[in-house]
């Protein structure tokens, strides 16, 4: 279970520019579910995703990943969470380009000083699974804007985490893939993925696959119920 | 620790890959940095090869030159004098030498003509070095022309062709009997070019040299130590000419190093930003820099080390050779005996290699030690 209590986010505290992302966000993640944040852009889903993600740390409030607080930890426990814990697919997929779909995936990994060999074959069993192995050798500028999901959906998974984070994950794709995505998720939660999305695309949030829908709207929760 | 090594490995691989995904960056860096390590290394080792030379030389030259002089010009000097300067406590041995330079107008080349104190050439005949046999087209056997100081033409048959270990020395060198370099040179019997003595003590050298100027006022005496310190003075690290190259190449790598540091591109802070991410930590970031910086710079280095090399040993430093060898239009054909300075090399590489690793390094932790979800806006 992940715990969010009171957290406000607030960037460039201070100054003249100073931005309330989110404020007084209360809420639970429940394991094994689907957990779909909406609203309009500029709500505060995406730092809300970055918080929860072990991204970057509320300005108040705490986070419990499990009975751990995890907002006082340093930067180097943070990011070890971050990568064993959680799997981030962004907006944008952020491939990094000039490197091969397969380097791509196993990026994640190479901090954890795992054999290449296996790495290498556990990447290549993940991109399997999304039908991408023709594909493990090209680099992913060449790719199509689904195999390119499908990418940046194995490297998500590549370090095996427990939680899925997609941040506006159909924003760039057309309706197939959009629906492709989502097949891909219902997978994922079968195998008792915890997933979390946000979007305000009614493919995602209209889902029978969520289990709760958030809605967020200036920085704050404004409804939360169960998913269709 | 197999993790520890396995992490590394991979780092270093993603750091290669990196470098190659951007080819055309990286190559024209890597071109420029291995230019300046060229330079650098080419005149380290051009001047220590030409130190070493000279030093060679000189070791064999005498301790101390007598030369007269007249209104502070230069003057032949009366033969008379070595009695007396040979008396002086200290000074194992006293003996005229006979030696000066000839123009030639023709091959637009200057001569060294020397007297050698024993074995002298037969009369009519002379030795001569590489460079005036290659100018000249000249051999054992052949006859050479000059026009002596009257305007007579005089001539010579060559006896042989001087092939000695040090060529910077002996390339323009022409030996003669003394009795063809006087009729040839015009100095009048009883008259030298000048005095050279060979004196017991090092620390007498100033003490028998004021002696000589007090015994005669006209002389001019020049301890060798002052001619080392001549070419310490043209061929030193910091100073003579050699300080306008390496100088403006040290400038060129500041202005290189200083780019590096203050420039990240968009693209290099994003990337940074999406393997935080995606689970490394500010030192996975750091590492892989370092390695970058590393591979940059040691390739650069090496490259132009080696290139330095073979530029001052195998092709004679070819490129500023004609700047920095001397006074003579005539360019000794000279190979300078290959000669490394491992605490030069060492100098060079924490001057070159560390302080580009860590331009690479510096400009990365800012950019590494921001939230990731940056990467997320």
């Amino acid at each position: 279970m992940i715990r969010v209590r009171q957290i406000t986010k607030t960037f460039n505290s201070g100054r003249p520019n100073e931005f309330t992302a989110v404020s007084g966000v209360s809420l639970t993640v429940n394991l094994r579910e689907v957990t779909v944040l909406k609203g309009p852009s500029g709500s505060g889903k995406t730092t809300l995703l970055g918080m929860v993600g072990c991204m970057s740390r509320p300005t108040s409030g705490r986070i419990f990943l499990g009975e751990r607080e995890i907002t006082s930890l340093s930067e180097r426990f943070l990011t070890d969470i971050r990568r064993r814990t959680f799997g981030f697919i962004f907006q944008r997929f952020n491939l990094i380009n000039g490197l091969t779909a397969l380097e791509n995936v196993m990026a994640p990994a190479y901090p954890s000083g795992e054999r290449f060999s296996s790495l290498r074959a556990r990447a290549l069993a993940v991109m399997e699974m999304f039908d991408l192995a023709r594909k493990a050798g090209a680099r992913v500028e060449w790719l199509s804007g689904g195999e390119a999901q499908r990418v940046a959906i194995a490297r998500a998974l590549i370090n095996n985490p427990s939680v899925v984070i997609a941040d506006e994950p159909t924003a760039h794709l057309d309706t197939r893939l959009s629906h492709e995505f989502m097949a891909i998720m219902r997978r994922l939660k079968e195998e008792g993925k915890t997933i979390i999305l946000a979007s305000h695309d009614p493919i995602v949030h209209d889902t029978d696959l969520a289990d709760r829908v958030i809605e967020m709207r200036d920085g704050r929760v404004i409804a939360d119920g169960a998913g269709r | 620790m197999s993790g520890a090594i396995e992490r590394q490995l991979h780092i270093i691989d993603f750091t290669v890959s990196s470098l190659l995904r951007r080819k055309g960056k990286n190559g024209a860096l890597l071109t420029v940095y291995t230019l300046i390590v060229f330079i650098l290394a080419s005149v380290m080792f051009f001047t220590h090869a030409v130190k070493r030379e000279a030093a060679l030389v000189l070791r064999e030259s005498p301790e101390i030159i007598v030369q007269r002089t007249l209104t502070g010009r230069y003057q032949p000097i009366p033969i008379s004098y070595v009695e007396s300067i040979g008396e002086i406590r200290g000074v194992i041995s006293a003996r005229p030498r006979l030696w000066g330079y000839y123009y030639d107008a023709n091959f637009l080349a200057n001569y060294t003509l020397v007297v050698p104190a024993d074995q002298q050439p037969e009369a009519g005949t002379i030795d001569i070095g590489s460079g005036i046999s290659r100018v000249r087209e000249a051999f054992r056997g052949d006859t050479i022309g000059f026009t002596g100081h009257d305007g007579k033409p005089f001539a010579f048959v060559v006896n042989r062709v001087l092939e000695e270990e040090s060529r910077l020395l002996t390339a323009d060198l022409i030996l003669m009997r003394e009795a063809d370099y006087r009729a040839f040179s015009g100095i009048p019997p009883g008259y030298a070019t000048d005095l050279v003595l060979k004196v017991r003590n090092p620390r007498e050298y100033t003490t028998i040299a004021e002696k000589i100027v007090k015994l005669h006022p006209d002389t001019r005496p020049i301890v060798r130590d002052e001619i080392l310190r001549t070419y310490d003075a043209l061929f030193g690290w910091r100073s003579g000419l050699v300080i306008v190259i390496f100088g403006a190449a040290v400038l060129a790598f500041v202005i290189f190093a200083w780019d590096k540091a203050t420039g990240l591109s968009s693209e290099e802070k994003k990337e940074i930003g999406i393997l935080k991410a995606v689970g490394w930590e500010t030192s996975d970031v750091l590492l892989m820099k370092f390695w970058e910086g590393l591979a940059v710079s040691l390739t650069a280095f090496l490259a132009g080390v080696i290139l330095g090399y073979c530029h001052v040993f195998f092709t004679s430093a070819a490129l500023f050779a004609p700047v920095i060898k001397g006074w003579s239009t005539l360019y000794p054909d000279f190979r300078l005996v290959p000669f490394i300075d491992l605490a030069d090399l060492v100098t060079l590489f924490f001057f070159t290699v560390v302080p580009y690793t860590v331009t690479t390094i510096v400009p990365s932790w800012r950019a590494a030690t921001i939230d990731p979800d940056s990467v997320m806006r």
